[in-house]
């Protein structure tokens, strides 16, 4: 690998020159192994493929040199950030020519290897099936597939092409080059000038204008601006802010060292996430570095600037990813929030003015200082300007990570990256912006996408979390699962939200247990109001969304429940009852499975459950070879497929 | 603990009345001042605002917003501003108020002090799930708070959610001042006074000092050398402030010195019985 | 010059005027008397004393409250105890002279306040030994007033009720 000369840059020219110098030592380069080291493909064992690729690379290094592939100076292999299509993990794509290659094994290196390296040719198994997309057939390349071709990538640009632990890739990639502007023919006020012209809004999930809050903070005049970069991703589902810091800490840290420069500020924090032990240390690898490059410290590039960002992992509560509670976590106190009647920009962390902005937001800065604001705010559509990372998650085809422009609509965003709904069921309501945002129905899959066409309709942007269902999701059960999720992460400050979530989730257990009487919706609603405009932060009044929004689109669903004790969807255990159909061939299967001996019959014939006995577990029709366990609730048949 | 007051007023409308206050000072604080009864349950003059109970809620209205547009704030937090129009007890205030106060008597059903509260804005029985217990902590962590301000920080929140608590995760911090307990809202603290010399609280049990001649009780030994510490990191170092007398003594103690007061023992003793 | 409590010990007869009347005029709760914020001694068969706040210079109750409930109005240049009391008692164990007190009737940590500009025990002080005025009395004002006030104890009572 090219290395440094390890002494600290003296000015941006000098950085930018080494840049260039390091580009023009790797157009020796003629094939790039990228392995995806993201948490997905880790977990299916993206470090083995990593070493196999080693390994074989260095037994089979004498027909590589041959070919014209030596490692380091004209092959190189490395583990990148997540690639963003976890569902076919573990992925590797090869480079200049994009092939893509899932589903990799690490006995895989060696045909990938001998095959595609040594003598052109693709290794069929593991091309991307396309299946009904584009007509069918295998993907060569990722830029033949939907989910890649219509994704446009602003904050996941290194995500999945840098080494996210070599500075030089970084460097390579034009890192440092929007910083070395900055500093030096930018003046703080022209920065702010161009994030503002920009129209980038917080991607945390408020969705206020950053260069305004940039603005607001240069106004307060006070000795000292903290700057805090938030990067405690909780929201079940969401995994964005996650993938770059592990895949690219670098453009994070550059976007908080203009932002500091803009600010003048000296003192950052970084506050990740105690789950994200992988992101802590390539940001720390990421810091230390730029310590000795001459890139944080004092005198920065011999501008006389001071910066110095320090890394703070969150004790693992949700709330903490709320401003005011995470302040009040990095300051030593119990993360409860605060109202925010007065600013964080004027009174923040230590009662100072502070900047905090959400790890996305900082890593578009440093492309927007590059590329201009004008290229930024072309991209997404009325007062939602660029791109926006999601996480696609449920019951769609190709979960993972995307970056879209502001603006696509849900059915774009499902249909043709995602691929559609799996086995093609019918698609129910896809929920956005984590566990406090709100549910859409089908007849919304048309709604563009951004801040404010989602908070009218009654969810919202969020961090950017896209949780998909079909038609065995049942609302009031998905409502019941988030106001859980919500009772868990509540910080306990307020009575609306730590008391409402409590007689919430009580009535909506009671609904889905069969016991809902009439008027508990009313008393929901009125709750949820209460909650909405009562509680002291944004999070207790989101949190009764959820429900709101499942009231809102799927009413139906809950009087149903409540009036004729029927759940539509086949998932609340007290409305549905198992039944055997004439499919059933008597294996004996189910009975053996049954845990209260619920299932009789003779072998050979058909059996029969008892519905004394059956505690509606799912567990004979999840083994049943030929579909012949119902779930009736009412008089209706409502079969699912499987149980989850 | 307010802001560091400056001359500076601003104008407002509070339930249709003009006043002028003091930039920085907080909504409730100026309805209060003006007679107007704002009920709230997690706010002390003493200590830190917290904005927990929600049942300081007001309306407000800011000039420039639409005439049909109004916001719900939290008034113990939220800075008077200039041109603010504020209404204490509209509808809406008082329907939010009336869920909250329903909800806080779930929580605590046993408790007196909510339930009257309650009855004030028409709630008789809760409409939700009782909670099954004797406990009537409303979480409004006074008592915390006051804790910490006293320099001890023994008590504090546990948990999160609605499994949230207050108990004493620092025990040897506690000083047995019952400062906690006699803030308390709801008497939620339990504690034991004076029970032949022992004083009892957070599960510790501690001695009394007593006056030697009035027999008076002066707080534990811990309260004493907190106070004498606390006095001494302040340069007071005067003998009378550290010595453990009770007011009555030092007062005889100071007169008699100053004119030499000839009754001062048999008073004293007269006192005692 | 503004008004302060004026002292004349020798002029006091201990009669206990002045604690009655702080003690009526500073109760929260009328008809319960408060403890009162003034004492007065025997001293011998010819000498009393009257014993209220020094209102100190560098008050040792307001060094120690842990809460700022201590605050020296300007107007009277009395220390007063305000709302942010959150009655930890530091205050009484600090005084030195024993001028911070608990009344364990109502409930809250006393002190002389010169109520707020205007000493009930210095208005029905029969003798002058408590004056509130901006210099001491010569002893012929104090006698020329003493003339004029009734020493009575029931007149006395009386005209306190009457307020």
């Amino acid at each position: 690998m090219i290395s440094g000369n390890g002494k600290p840059f003296g000015s941006p020219q000098a950085l930018l020159e080494r840049a260039e110098a390091i580009r023009t030592e790797r157009k020796a380069i003629k094939q790039e192994i990228r392995v995806c080291a993201g948490p997905g493909c880790i977990a299916r064992g993206a470090k083995d493929i990593h070493k196999q690729f080693q390994s074989e690379i260095k037994s089979h290094a004498k027909e590589l040199k041959a070919a014209g592939l030596e490692l380091d100076a004209t092959l190189s292999e490395k583990c990148t950030g997540c690639h963003g299509m976890c569902e076919a993990g573990p992925v590797v794509t090869l480079e200049p020519e994009g092939t893509f290659y899932t589903g990799v094994k690490p006995r895989d290196a060696k045909k990938i290897v001998e095959k595609t390296l040594l003598h052109d040719q693709l290794v069929d198994p593991l091309l991307y099936e396309l299946g009904h997309q584009r007509g069918g057939g295998k993907a060569e390349r990722y830029t033949d597939i939907p989910f890649y071709s219509l994704q446009v990538r602003v904050a996941l640009r290194n995500v999945g092409v840098v080494d996210p632990t070599n500075f030089d890739d970084f460097l390579a990639e034009g890192g440092f080059k929007a910083f070395a502007k900055a500093v030096s023919e930018m003046t703080p006020e022209a920065v702010i000038d161009q994030v503002e012209e920009s129209g980038l809004r917080g991607r945390g999930g408020a969705g206020f204008s950053t260069g305004r809050k940039w603005r607001g903070a240069l106004r307060v005049k006070k000795d000292r601006v903290w700057l805090i970069c938030n990067g405690d991703e909780g929201d079940p589902g969401a995994f964005m802010d996650r993938a770059i810091m592990e895949g690219d800490p670098y453009s994070v840290l550059e976007g908080m060292m203009i932002a500091a420069y803009a600010l003048g500020a000296t003192d950052a924090y970084i506050y990740v996430r105690h789950e994200y032990p992988l992101a802590v240390e390539h940001l720390q690898l990421a810091i230390d570095k730029l310590h000795t490059a001459g890139l944080l410290g004092d005198n920065i590039l011999g501008t006389g600037m001071t910066l110095n960002i320090r890394i703070s992992r969150g004790g693992g509560a949700f709330v903490c990813g709320e401003s005011s509670a995470l302040m009040r976590s990095l300051e030593g106190k119990v993360g409860e929030p605060r109202a925010k009647y007065v600013r964080s920009v004027e009174k923040g962390l230590h009662d100072e003015p502070t900047v905090l902005n959400n790890v996305e937001t900082f890593t578009c800065v440093p492309a927007i200082i590059d590329k201009g604001a004008g290229w930024f705010a072309s991209m997404g559509r009325d007062k939602s300007k660029g791109t926006k990372a999601f996480s696609l998650v449920g019951k769609v085809k190709h979960t993972g990570l995307i970056e879209v422009p502001m603006g696509r609509t849900l059915r774009e965003i499902i249909y043709d990256i995602g691929g559609g709904i799996i086995d093609d069921r019918p698609f129910k309501a896809v929920q956005t912006g984590g566990p406090s945002g709100g549910c859409l129905p089908a007849d919304k899959l048309d709604l563009p996408v951004d801040f404010d066409t989602l908070s009218r309709a009654g969810a919202m942007m969020g961090s950017g979390g896209m949780i998909v269902m079909d038609d065995h999701t049942c609302m009031v059960d998905v409502a019941k699962y988030f106001i859980n999720f919500l009772i868990g992460e509540s910080c306990g400050k307020c009575v609306p939200c730590r008391e409402g979530l409590r007689q919430v989730y009580d009535l909506l257990d009671k609904i889905t247990k069969g016991e809902g009487e009439d008027g508990d919706i009313e008393k929901i609603e009125k709750l949820c109001h209460t909650m909405e405009v009562a509680s002291l932060c944004a999070l207790g009044k989101s949190a009764p969304y959820p429900v709101t929004s499942t009231l809102k689109y799927f009413r139906d669903e809950y009087e149903e429940h409540i009036q004729n004790k029927v759940c539509r969807a086949g998932v609340c255990p007290s409305l549905i009852m198992y039944e055997i159909n004439e499919d059933c061939t008597g294996c004996d299967i189910c009975a053996r499975h049954c845990p209260t001996e619920a299932i009789t019959g003779i072998k050979k014939k058909m059996y029969t459950i008892d519905p004394e006995k059956c505690i509606s577990c799912g567990i004979c029709k999840s083994v049943c070879k030929f579909d012949a366990v119902d779930i009736k609730s009412g008089d209706k048949i409502v079969s699912r497929d499987a149980v989850a | 603990m307010s802001e560091a007051k400056t001359n500076e007023t601003v104008h407002l409308t509070i339930d249709g009345r003009e006043v002028d206050a003091p930039k920085g000072a907080m909504i409730l604080d100026v309805a209060r001042g003006m007679g107007i009864d704002v009920p709230s349950l997690c706010a002390h003059p003493g200590l830190e605002p917290f904005g927990a109970c929600r049942l300081c809620v007001v309306e407000i209205q800011k000039p420039g917003w639409d005439d049909w547009y109004k916001q719900l704030v939290t008034s113990c937090l939220y800075p008077v501003e200039e041109g603010l129009k504020v209404w204490t007890d509209s509808d809406e205030v008082r329907q939010n108020r009336s869920v909250v106060l329903d909800l806080q008597m779930a929580r605590v059903p046993e408790s007196d002090y909510i339930r009257e509260l309650g009855r004030q804005y028409g709630v008789e029985k809760t409409s939700y799930a009782e909670r099954d217990t004797k406990d009537t902590c409303i979480m409004c962590t006074i008592c915390v708070r006051a804790c910490e301000a006293i320099g001890r920080s023994a008590i504090a929140t546990l948990s999160r959610g609605p499994d949230k608590y207050v108990d004493v995760p620092n025990k040897d911090a506690c000083i047995g001042c019952l400062v906690c307990a006699s803030l308390c809202p709801t008497d939620a603290i339990p504690f034991t006074a004076n029970d032949n010399g022992k004083r009892r609280i957070w599960d510790k049990e501690f001695d009394l000092v007593t006056d030697e001649r009035t027999g008076e009780v002066l707080g534990t030994p811990e309260y004493l050398a907190h106070v004498q510490k606390r006095a001494e990191g302040n340069g007071l170092v005067w003998p009378e402030t550290l010595k453990q007398e009770s007011a009555k003594v030092k007062r005889y103690e100071y007169a008699r010195k100053l004119s030499r007061v000839a009754d001062v023992e048999d008073r004293l003793a007269d006192e005692a019985k | 010059m503004s008004k302060r409590l004026y002292v004349t010990p020798y002029r006091c007869i201990d009669c206990k005027v002045c604690e009655q009347a702080c003690s009526l005029a500073n109760t929260p709760v009328p008809g319960v008397p408060a403890r009162p914020r003034v004492q007065s001694f025997k001293v011998d068969d010819q000498n009393n004393f009257v014993l209220l706040c020094l209102q100190c210079d560098e008050p040792s109750c307001q060094a120690v409250c842990p809460v700022g409930a201590l605050e020296r109005n300007p107007e009277t240049g009395a220390i007063e105890v305000n709302d942010k009391c959150i009655g930890c008692g530091f205050c009484v164990r600090a005084c030195p002279f024993g001028c911070m007190d608990y009344d364990d009737t109502h409930n809250e940590y006393i002190k002389c306040d010169v109520c707020k500009g205007d000493p009930a025990c210095a208005k029905y002080c029969p003798t002058g030994a408590l004056v509130w005025s901006d210099k001491p009395w010569t002893d012929q004002e104090a006698e020329e007033y003493a003339k004029k006030k009734s020493s009575d104890p029931f007149t006395i009572a009386l005209e306190m009720t009457k307020k």
